[in-house]
């Protein structure tokens, strides 16, 4: 059994595409479109690594976990995975990292890289979400491991991507009431 | 030195050395007979006896905070009348239940009568006044043998008039009637054994047994369930666990390790698995069951239930796209991650309501033992609409349960309403 599916992928329209019934997302990703950036960690919806973004037609974004959700529920959404976010020229290569991707590397805030995607994803979301509704400056620390506790990184300790954050928040204009 | 006057030094070297042996023991019999006073009163090994039945009656589940010391209490009940914290129940004698005679632990686990005044029928006095004398006193000589912790208990936040205690003594003559336990003579010794555990210690009744306006159980509707902060405590009657298909090895499994062929347990439930029935002996485990379903007898298990997939209705995209990663494209589940669909108890009830607040709410991450956890259920309530809920909850219904998918926008709104009544 087979269904059409059709969605847009870091502003790049896929599909329509006959794609297996319940297929799960990532293995989409991965086996359909060779978008291999995003990371299959626990398959059970527990890492995070695999989060992906799903933007709606308001401008609300949701992160959603690709190994648990089938391809179902993104068809017709617009997605962005961690291969959308560094500004690219004509020639498709990558001129600018995101500010999130620069400061993680500032930061050495990863070593193996697995779990690297769904950080990148979570806090730009994140990012994204302190631009509509900028937070007093004390309660950084708090939104931070609000949003990135359930990721998992068995490498550095988290210590270095939450650090990155932190500064890159408190250094961005209009993401904090001063 | 003569040989007589060695002789009997000799001798008055033995006496004394027998004498201060015999002083010793005598003082240390006396000791231990001081320290084991109320064990001995209770019999033979009653502290030991009292730990597990203290286990069974879940005493810590209730008596514990969240990340506090066991037994010391200041676990909040949320009630129509306000919030309720439990009580220290260890033997210190300023903050705990140091200074109780047993007379007096005897009043507040059958009357709801503490030293202080009525208790809230919070704590099950409805049910522990079941419980044999024999064995109210090896539960108080465990909790007595307890280390001692000083914690001050946490003053209840009741309104009025329910803040004025004395309206409990009025309430328990009306709705409490503190019966002796009495074995029926037509059942086998492991039914009636069950029987006890399940309704004096275990007070499986307090959330399984819906309540009157009064708030006492309605003795005429046992075991028909009844909705206990948002979720349904299951209707766990024999009639409809046989109809379900339960066996006794279902129940164990589902008791000892959360889980079984029909599903796991979850809510309230999980912590009265976690810290009570996981503990009970395979004895006391099969006299549950035999209870439970009436039967000492050995059930078939019968074929679970999958009537296929139907590609056409508005639920199997859903199903495909929410669900399918983790219960399985066949509803078959994933050990360790999410139960199986089909065979499932809780899509095979006639109420939809656990359906509904499963999917609203979610369900918090289960550890058992070192080899059984479970994963946390997401909570779905502002992702899926209130049509997609009740799509998914009749796809659900249609293909893993006899049950009807006849579910309309109004009894999913009816069923939002008092799910979500307690936040």
């Amino acid at each position: 059994m087979s269904q059409s599916i059709e969605l847009t992928i870091n502003n790049q329209a896929v599909g329509p595409i006959e794609v297996g019934d319940g297929v799960m997302m990532i293995e989409f990703l991965h086996e359909y479109l060779n978008l291999t950036g995003t990371k299959f960690g626990c398959g059970a919806g527990v890492c995070h690594a695999c989060t992906v973004i799903v933007d709606d037609n308001l401008g609300v974004s949701e992160v959603v976990r690709t190994c648990i959700n089938g391809v179902e529920r993104f068809n017709g959404k617009h997605i962005r995975t961690v291969e959308g976010h560094a500004k690219q020229n004509a020639q498709g290569e990558i001129t600018a990292l995101s500010p999130v991707q620069q400061a993680f590397l500032e930061h050495f805030s990863f070593q193996c890289g697995w779990c690297t995607s769904g950080f990148v994803n979570e806090s730009t979301a994140l990012l994204e979400r302190l631009e509509r509704k900028p937070i007093a400056k004390d309660q950084v620390e708090h939104v931070i491991e609000e949003a990135l506790s359930e990721h998992v990184c068995r490498c550095t300790g988290y210590v270095k991507y939450y650090a990155a954050m932190k500064d890159l928040i408190l250094k961005t204009e209009g993401l904090t009431l001063s | 030195m003569k040989p007589s006057y060695l002789s009997y030094l000799a001798r008055f070297n033995k006496a004394r050395h027998q004498l201060s042996q015999d002083l010793l023991l005598t003082l240390g019999l006396s000791l231990l007979a001081f320290s084991c006073s109320a064990a001995n009163d209770a019999g033979e090994g009653a502290i030991e006896r009292g730990a597990y039945l203290m286990k069974i009656g879940d005493c810590v589940a209730c008596h514990t905070s969240v990340g506090g010391r066991e037994l010391t209490g200041g676990l909040p009940f949320e009630t129509p009348f306000g919030a309720v914290y439990s009580t220290n129940i260890t033997p210190d004698k300023d903050t705990g239940i140091g200074q109780y005679s047993y007379d007096d632990f005897f009043d507040a686990m059958h009357h709801g009568v503490g030293i202080n005044g009525n208790l809230y029928p919070a704590m099950p006095y409805t049910s522990y006044s079941l419980l044999t004398n024999e064995d109210t006193k090896a539960i108080y000589a465990y909790l007595m043998s307890t280390k001692p912790i000083k914690q001050a208990n946490l003053d209840n936040d009741v309104s009025f008039p329910f803040n004025v205690r004395f309206g409990l003594k009025a309430w328990n003559l009306v709705a409490h009637d503190a019966e002796v336990f009495a074995p029926k003579q037509d059942k086998s010794e492991s039914w009636n054994r069950g029987n006890y555990l399940v309704n004096a210690l275990g007070h499986c009744a307090e959330c399984h047994t819906p309540r009157d306006s009064l708030f006492a159980m309605e003795q005429d509707k046992h075991f028909q369930g009844a909705v206990i902060e948002g979720l349904e405590a299951s209707d766990i009657t024999p009639a409809e666990l046989n109809r379900q298909n339960w066996t006794h090895d279902d129940l164990k499994s589902l008791f000892t390790e959360g889980y079984s062929r029909k599903g796991t347990v979850f809510g309230g439930m999980y912590p009265v698995v976690y810290h009570s029935f996981s503990h009970l002996t395979d004895t006391d485990m099969f006299a549950v069951s035999s209870y439970l379903l009436d039967t000492d007898e050995k059930i078939e298990a019968k074929a679970l239930t999958f009537n296929g997939h139907q590609r056409e209705l508005p639920g199997y995209k859903l199903y495909m796209g929410y669900c399918a990663g983790c219960h399985g494209q066949k509803g078959e589940g994933r050990p360790n991650v999410a139960p199986a669909m089909a065979g499932n108890a809780t899509l095979g009830k006639a109420s939809p309501h656990n359906i509904v607040a499963v999917m609203l709410k979610g369900i918090k991450s289960q550890h058992y033992n070192t080899t059984t956890s479970f994963y946390a259920m997401p909570a779905y309530a502002d992702k899926l609409s209130d049509e997609q809920l009740r799509d998914l909850a009749n796809y659900l219904r249609v293909t893993w349960s006899t049950q009807p998918g006849d579910l309309d926008m109004n009894t999913i709104n009816d069923l939002k309403e008092v799910i979500f009544e307690h936040g």
